[in-house]
């Protein structure tokens, strides 16, 4: 923003060509009326004249000026900006407010910037300040609570999986609801970006570079990015230089992760007890045997003290005709779950500079090395962490020193873990968890670039022209390795994979600029945007199975394996598009923006492929008129309405061919069917309206923004069923037939409580109340999943299952309501319904059924609020910052409750206690009695049921910072101009009915055996040279 | 002058550099949007020259060698319908094998459900392989008729997806119909028969007309296709290699058609199909292997199998689907002391040999047919000689003739025996047929233990006159048996803790998937009942 200052007191420098004569000089100093400190790189102007400099280090400035000269602007982002009239005196002493407030603070929009209060779209912007010491694999997860109408879950503690974003609830049914993110105007490759271990592409960003981080949410601020704006759009300003000395930062933190919360498993004496009652119960012999050992296998998966540890350094400054911003940063984190790990190395350099009075040059680029250690976090998965930590039996070891491996395997089926004591190996063929987390391996290794280089041309004082061309690619490297002896690779004798992944996206666009100012009132600026992008993704891997030796597990060996597999593929993708927008306000007063795009897109039928999306919105700063003048408590008041129809651009490929791939009989070529082609296919749109306010009371002190949106999905593509029984490639074809509506309100606010020199204390907040519903589905059919259902007139992905009423007191069995609301008991030893009669209940003689039509609507799984709530407090030299974070009106499938209460020869969560033993000792009247390997039956797997559904609601202390700034006074004594001292904590509490770990770590509504998320604890440095 | 010169001069290169920049743009427009595939091939090419008709008809098998679970943006090869699966199921929903843990435990247990994986993929993948006949079929008639390859190809082509077509229809009516004798006139509900190819969006819309066809019309066309294949397929002499068993041919049509007969009860058709091994078109083709471990110490080269799926090492059903990786390494599904201690099967029969037929861990008896417990390379067994064998022989005994029905029982048991001199039946062994056809009936399941074969037999046999069975026989509970429970000597008794589902159950046949039921309005009116 410095720089933008300094570009207008240029510009203003190069409009004037008026001759004057040098009369005399003039000295003086800036500083600030806050503490008294001087301002270096203050503009200070001669009104009127091309006359002007910049302040020095010491805020002091030395300047001619003509005769005729009567007055001295000075400027200085983040202050109000001063006028001083010049004297016969020829030296200034001027002192310049902060602005609390800064009422023109600028917003990052598309393809430009605008001033914040000209801003008729909603737009949040968050600042890189906030973010930048928080201990995270990915700036976007510290994104969550920040602002209104933004959603944000990282589902579990795995380092490199990507968070999910939703911003004002769910765009799309079946295609990409990811929104648009774009980094200093490049739009740049999301998601999971290939190798063996979750690697995600935000995680490529170092936080500590963000300058800052707006988001786009409502048609009108969408609307130029056209096609690819359903889902919202994030856009990432980087920092630039300061004008003035050069500025050497760095910042650190060293911490811990620790999993937020552990399962409540059961010890070895219970296990033994419920083991062998699971067996007795159907005239089974006893199997568990032993209680010497009690063993907690989550703690031979999870850490409880990974050490994270993260380091920047930034070197940035700017002279006249050159500003520049180079940063080296390195952060290592090791996850909750062994062996995850991540390990970033960036380097980022961003220059600008000026080649003449009319052209500019720049480029903004970055070198991202990111390297992840994954592991199997299948939920299904024998080798699966969670999945198999709560199933290892707790009566055996983790590691055995008579085994020839050191672990605890077992002696008759080494495929299996060790069993102790016990009569029988563990249920399911689990191997022992910690032997294949220790010794497989699951990595990606990528090299990044994202790069942009403009060229920017004043053609006239009016009319600019800026082009820019950018690259985003990525090169992973992925590398997996099954150990043959044990776990997942003892299947193929040992399993070895490499593979490379490349992204390449080229991007060129550009934009002219008319921005003028008619008959002192009419301000109006155009747009015209010219885009192109071109994106190709290729891939190869290479395998090998029936490994020689497990010596050779560092990479594909040659004649190391005795099965080779390899493969590869390459798809690409490309769009055009031009865009105009047009601003104009009326004496900051009444504003107006309007934008058209049109794009096209290689994923279409060609005379389908270019789509016109169209967005306008108005303001109306009714706090300028006169008749509002009197009300003195209210600063500002602006109402916005804004509509757009924009597009979904996420939709794969070649969504509308015929297409037939390759599909190899053993070893023979082959190719066949796997597409059905729709030559009629064509864009999502979505239609978003936005209505609300930005108010601003009691000299700005107090903030408030309110927004109504209506965002209606049309043409949504769907992959529609189509009867399994016709036998189309996916049992789906690709159809613009869905109609999707997402409907809120956002609050937010911002209160500045206490504004002392010494104390200041702050409160801000912001809720969201999302709706959301399925207005049309292709012939009105349902979509259902194992757990959910896709239903007109529903929240997208309800829960839909079967309505557990309880345990029937007299026999243990389960107990469901059908859907005519008569009940009906699982009589667990024949394994089929009989009728329960609540008058009768030991009557099992009258058959009865419970079959998918007994199944019912059992809650949306949508949070239909959440927000946060934050308070900033500065007091002398320390600063804290606490963010409550809430969410709730959902309901989850606690899928690993389930998993927990399993009737096999496994460990058990501490709930099956409860169970119903006999009509003396019935339980806790929920849990129905056990039954060796009837899980099945007694739990109805793979379904849902009301009797593992729970509320999501919950608060969570998000984050604590405290920092402690020491006093200037020493600081400059040893050269230093700052130096701040911190700890902040991360997730450290949370208040929740729900019984799980954690209800965010929930995908799709269901919870299911998710490596718990992270509690971070660190300690850093912020210093400033 | 020079200063308006200057001026102009200026002002031309400010506007030169929007005005270059705009003109390569709108130069390089349309070819950036104007893509096509690099990993697939268009359909509107995939019948149009030879070579690539022939690798769609290859691509016919993979869809019957590993079809995919779940769903087909995270495809996982299970080996539905034919690769593996059809053994799975068919094992599991009888009573000679014992599911040990969680995989096959819903059609272990008749815990199914409309959306329980198993059969709700066997269906998906069935009319998935279905799908991809219809497409052959369609295909190679056209390219027939246009000369893009000979008459003479296509109808072998044709007659390849025929068989196919036939087979996967045959494994819908077991599974998902009750059987043939259900009704009269087997007019009871089949499933839909689909002959035309659903490529475009006209076809989807015609497809909803299309209800359950009967039991009988279904049998008609599979007889139909049956013996279009067996006039068009060639001998497996004119096939090389592994695809002597892993291609169809015409022995394969008509080793299919004595099955198909037995379901129908058409016991002289089965005669007639089966004599075209003994005496007729396909005499001296195939032999039974002189031990009867044969076919599977070397199953893609032995003179009894006659078809089946090839797996190779880099193309199987997978570690959570190839039959040595379920039945054999991971030891997922044990055989039955129910059949392991019948007393027909003598102490020293060659097929409890531990090693070339059985292992055995702590006592509990696993099978060794599937041998490749790293590559997973065995082929599936879809039909063995030793079937047609047998098929004649309960078609013999069922007629009344026992002299021919004890001959090709023996010649099945005799080779399995260790001593035939003394322990071979002989006529003075049976009463009358009847008692011959229980002993052919024993035998089949000790002969095809852990081929899968078990479930058509209780399906077709629930209306037997003399053994009928009575739904889904009790089994063991689900779990790992005690070894104990394998000892010989006495036929076992011990508890059945999976009980039996009677045949008036709703459970006996599979439910519609409710897939199927959501998408078709016409099969949801026409669901079998109680689901």
């Amino acid at each position: 923003m410095k720089k933008i200052s300094l570009l207008l007191v240029f510009m203003g420098c190069i409009g004037l060509q008026v001759l004057f004569a040098q009369t005399r000089e003039i000295t003086g100093k800036v500083t600030s009326a806050d503490d008294g400190s001087s301002i270096p790189g203050a503009a200070v102007v001669v009104k009127g004249f091309t006359v002007g400099t910049i302040t020095d280090m010491s805020g002091e400035f030395r300047l001619k000026i003509p005769s005729s000269a009567k007055v001295l602007m000075i400027s200085f982002v983040g202050m109000a900006s001063s006028e001083v009239d010049l004297t016969a005196s020829s030296n200034y002493q001027i002192v310049l407010k902060s602005e609390q407030f800064a009422v023109d603070e600028v917003v990052v929009v598309g393809y430009g910037v605008q001033k914040k209060r000209e801003v008729t779209g909603a737009i949040s912007q968050v600042k890189g300040d906030a973010i930048a010491n928080l201990a995270t694999p990915s700036f976007e997860s510290q994104l969550a609570g920040r602002s209104a109408g933004v959603q944000i879950t990282a589902g579990t503690g795995v380092l490199g999986e990507a968070p999910r974003i939703r911003i004002r609830g769910i765009g799309s049914i079946s295609q990409g609801t990811y929104p648009l993110v774009v980094v200093d105007g490049m739009p740049v490759f999301t998601g999971d970006v290939g190798g063996y271990a979750a690697t995600n592409a935000m995680g490529d960003i170092n936080p500590a570079d963000i300058e800052s981080v707006e988001i786009l949410k409502d048609g009108s601020a969408t609307a130029i990015y056209g096609s690819r704006a359903a889902n919202g759009v994030i856009l990432i300003t980087t920092k630039k230089g300061a004008s003035g000395r050069v500025s050497v930062t760095y910042n650190n933190y060293l911490g811990v992760a620790s999993p937020v919360n552990l399962f409540d498993l059961l010890q070895t004496p219970d296990f033994v007890t419920i083991s062998n009652e699971k067996r007795s119960n159907r005239s089974q012999a006893a199997i568990a045997v032993g209680t010497d050992i009690n063993t907690d296998w989550q703690d031979a998966v999870l850490r409880q003290n990974a050490f994270q540890q993260d380091h920047n350094l930034a070197i940035s400054g700017a002279t006249d005709k050159t500003n520049y911003y180079f940063s080296a940063g390195y952060t290592t984190q090791k996850g909750v779950s062994r062996p995850n790990e991540m390990n970033r190395y960036t380097l980022r350099s961003n220059i600008d500079h000026k080649l003449n009075n009319w052209l500019s040059i720049g480029l903004n680029s970055a070198i991202t090395r990111s390297e992840y250690f994954g592991l199997n976090t299948g939920n299904n998965s024998l080798s699966g962490n969670v999945f198999s930590a709560i199933r290892m039996l707790p009566n055996t070891t983790v590691f055995d020193e008579k085994d020839p491996t050191g672990y605890n395997i077992d002696d008759i089926n080494t495929n299996y873990a060790g069993r102790g004591q016990n009569l029988q190996q563990v249920d399911d063929n689990l191997p022992n968890i910690r032997y294949t987390l220790d010794k497989n391996v699951y990595s990606s290794k990528t090299m990044g670039v994202v790069a942009s280089t403009y060229l920017s041309a004043n053609i006239t004082t009016d009319l600019n022209f800026r082009t820019q061309l950018g690259v985003d690619t990525k090169g992973t490297e992925g590398f997996r390795y099954w150990n043959p002896f044990h776990g997942d690779g003892q299947s193929v004798n040992g399993r070895i994979n490499n593979n490379y992944s490349n992204f390449t996206r080229w991007n060129w666009q550009n934009v002219l600029t008319y921005t003028k100012t008619i008959a002192e009132n009419h301000n109006i600026k155009v747009n015209l945007v010219s885009e192109f992008q071109q994106q190709g993704i290729n891939s190869f891997y290479g395998s090998g199975t029936n490994m020689s030796d497990a010596f050779f597990n560092k990479n594909l060996i040659d004649g190391s394996y005795g099965t080779q597999i390899s493969g590869g593929s390459k798809t690409q993708n490309g769009f055009n598009s031009l865009a105009g927008r047009l601003n104009y306000n009326y004496a900051q007063k009444y504003f107006l923006q309007a934008s058209v795009r049109r794009d096209g897109i290689s994923s279409l039928p060609k005379d389908k492929r270019y789509g016109i999306f169209p967005g306008a919105s108005i303001g109306y700063a009714i706090s300028k008129e006169s008749f509002m003048s009197d009300l003195t408590f209210l600063s500002d008041l602006k109402l916005r309405a804004s509509y757009a129809s924009v597009g979904n651009a996420d939709i794969g490929n070649y969504p509308y061919l015929g297409l037939y791939s390759n599909a190899k009989y053993a070893d023979y070529n082959g190719i066949a069917f796997s597409q059905i082609g729709n030559d009629n296919l064509q864009w999502e749109t979505s239609k978003k309206t936005d209505v609300g306010f930005d108010a601003a009371f009691v000299d700005n002190k107090l903030k408030f923004t309110f927004d109504y949106f209506i965002n209606n999905q049309d043409g949504l593509i769907l992959n529609a069923p189509t009867p399994p029984s016709f036998g189309i490639p996916g049992n789906s074809i690709a159809k613009n037939i869905g109609k999707l509506k997402n409907w809120g309100y956002e609050f937010s606010f911002d209160a500045s409580l206490i504004n002392k020199k010494d104390f200041k204390l702050s409160v801000n907040g912001n809720l969201s109340i999302v709706k959301n519903k399925i207005i049309e589905l292709v012939n009105h059919q349902d979509i259902i999943s194992t757990y959910t259902i896709i239903r007109e007139e529903q929240s997208i992905r309800a829960l839909y299952g079967y309505d557990y009423v309880g345990v029937n007191m007299s026999n243990g069995n389960p107990i469901y309501r059908k859907a005519d609301n008569s009940l009906v008991q699982g009589n667990i030893p024949t394994s089929n319904y009989k009728v329960y009669d609540p008058a009768n209940p030991t009557d099992i003689t009258v058959a009865s059924s419970l079959v998918s039509a007994d199944r019912k609507l059992l809650g949306n799984t949508i949070p239909t609020y959440f927000g946060s709530v934050g308070i900033r407090a500065d007091f002398k030299g320390f600063d804290l910052n606490v963010m409550f974070r809430y969410s709730g009106g959902n309901y989850v499938m606690n899928r690993t409750r389930m998993d927990l209460l399993n009737q096999k020869f496994q460990n058990n969560g501490a709930e099956i206690l409860g169970r119903w033993q006999s009509t003396d000792k019935p339980g806790d009247g929920w849990t129905p009695r056990l039954w060796y390997a009837g899980d099945t039956f007694v739990n109805l797997t793979d379904n849902t049921s009301t009797r593992w559904i729970e509320k999501g609601d919950f608060i969570k202390l998000q984050n604590v910072v405290l920092g402690y700034t020491l006093p200037k006074s020493i600081l400059k004594k040893i050269g230093i101009q700052n130096l701040r001292l911190f700890a902040q904590g991360q997730d450290l509490l949370m208040i929740t009915d729900y019984t799980g770990i954690d209800p965010e770590m929930e995908s799709g509504g269901v919870d299911y055996n998710g490596t718990p998320r992270q509690r971070v604890v660190t300690f850093g440095v912020n210093l400033k040279f | 002058m020079k200063n308006i010169f200057k001026i102009y001069q200026t002002g031309f290169l400010k506007s030169l550099v929007p005005a270059l920049v705009f003109a390569v743009a709108i130069s390089s427009c349309e070819k950036n949007i104007d893509l096509e595939p690099f990993n697939q091939v268009s359909e509107t090419a995939a019948f149009q020259s030879p070579a690539l008709i022939a690798l769609t008809v290859t691509g016919m098998y993979e869809a019957a060698q590993i079809g995919y679970y779940a769903n087909p943006v995270d495809p996982a090869y299970r080996g539905f319908p034919f690769g593996a699966a059809f053994v799975q199921q068919g094992d599991n929903r009888g009573e000679d094998v014992v599911n040990v843990a969680t995989f096959y435990q819903l059609t272990y247990t008749a815990t199914y459900s409309t959306t329980s994986a198993n059969n709700v993929n066997y269906w998906k993948d069935s009319y998935r392989l279905i799908n991809r006949c219809n497409i052959v079929i369609d295909g190679v008639k056209k390219a027939g008729a246009s000369n893009v390859i000979t008459p003479v190809l296509a109808a072998e082509y044709e007659g390849e997806a025929r068989l196919l077509r036939a087979m996967t229809y045959h494994e819908l009516l077991v599974l998902f119909a009750r059987p043939f004798k259900d009704t009269p006139t087997a007019s009871h509900p089949g499933v839909p028969y689909h002959e035309n190819p659903f490529t475009t969006q006209a076809a989807i819309d015609e497809g909803f007309a299309t209800g359950r066809s009967t039991v009988a019309e279904v049998y008609a066309k599979i007889l139909a296709d049956l013996d279009f294949a067996e006039a068009n397929l060639p001998l497996k002499a004119a096939r090389s290699g592994n695809m002597k068993l892993t291609r169809a041919t015409k022995a394969a049509a008509v080793a299919e058609k004595t099955r198909i007969y037995l379901h129908m009860w058409d016991m002289d058709k089965v005669i007639t199909e089966g004599t075209k091994f003994i005496t007729g078109a396909l005499a001296g083709t195939y032999s039974l292997t002189a031990d009867p471990s044969g076919p599977f110490v070397s199953p893609y080269s032995n003179t009894e199998s006659i078809f089946g799926m090839e797996n190779s090492a880099t193309v199987n059903p997978g570690v959570n689907a190839a039959l040595a990786s379920q039945y054999g390494r991971r030891q997922l599904v044990c055989m039955s002391p129910i059949i392991w201690r019948n007393s027909s099967w003598l102490v020293d029969d060659k097929r409890r040999l531990e090693g070339a037929m059985i292992t055995t861990t702590s006592g509990v008896k696993f099978t060794n047919k599937y041998k490749d417990q790293t590559n997973y390379t065995d082929p599936s067994p879809m039909l063995r000689y030793a079937e047609v064998v047998l098929n004649m022989a309960e078609a013999y005994a069922r007629k009344g003739d026992v002299t021919n029905g004890l001959t090709y029982l023996n010649m099945i048991r005799n080779r399995a025996l260790a001593i035939p001199a003394t322990q071979a039946y002989t006529a003075a062994s049976f009463a009358d047929n009847v008692a011959l056809l229980g002993a052919i009936l024993v035998e089949r399941r000790i002969e095809f233990v852990m081929e899968g074969r078990r479930w058509p037999d209780i399906h077709r046999l629930q209306q037997c006159p003399y053994f009928p069975i009575n739904g889904i026989p009790a089994k063991l509970a689900n779990g790992m048996p005690a070894g104990s429970a394998y000892t010989l000597g006495t036929p076992y008794t011990g508890a059945l803790g999976t009980t039996a589902v009677p045949y008036s159950d709703f459970r006996f046949v599979w439910p519609i998937p409710q897939d199927e039921i959501n998408a078709n309005p016409t099969l949801a009116a026409q669901q079998n009942p109680g689901w």
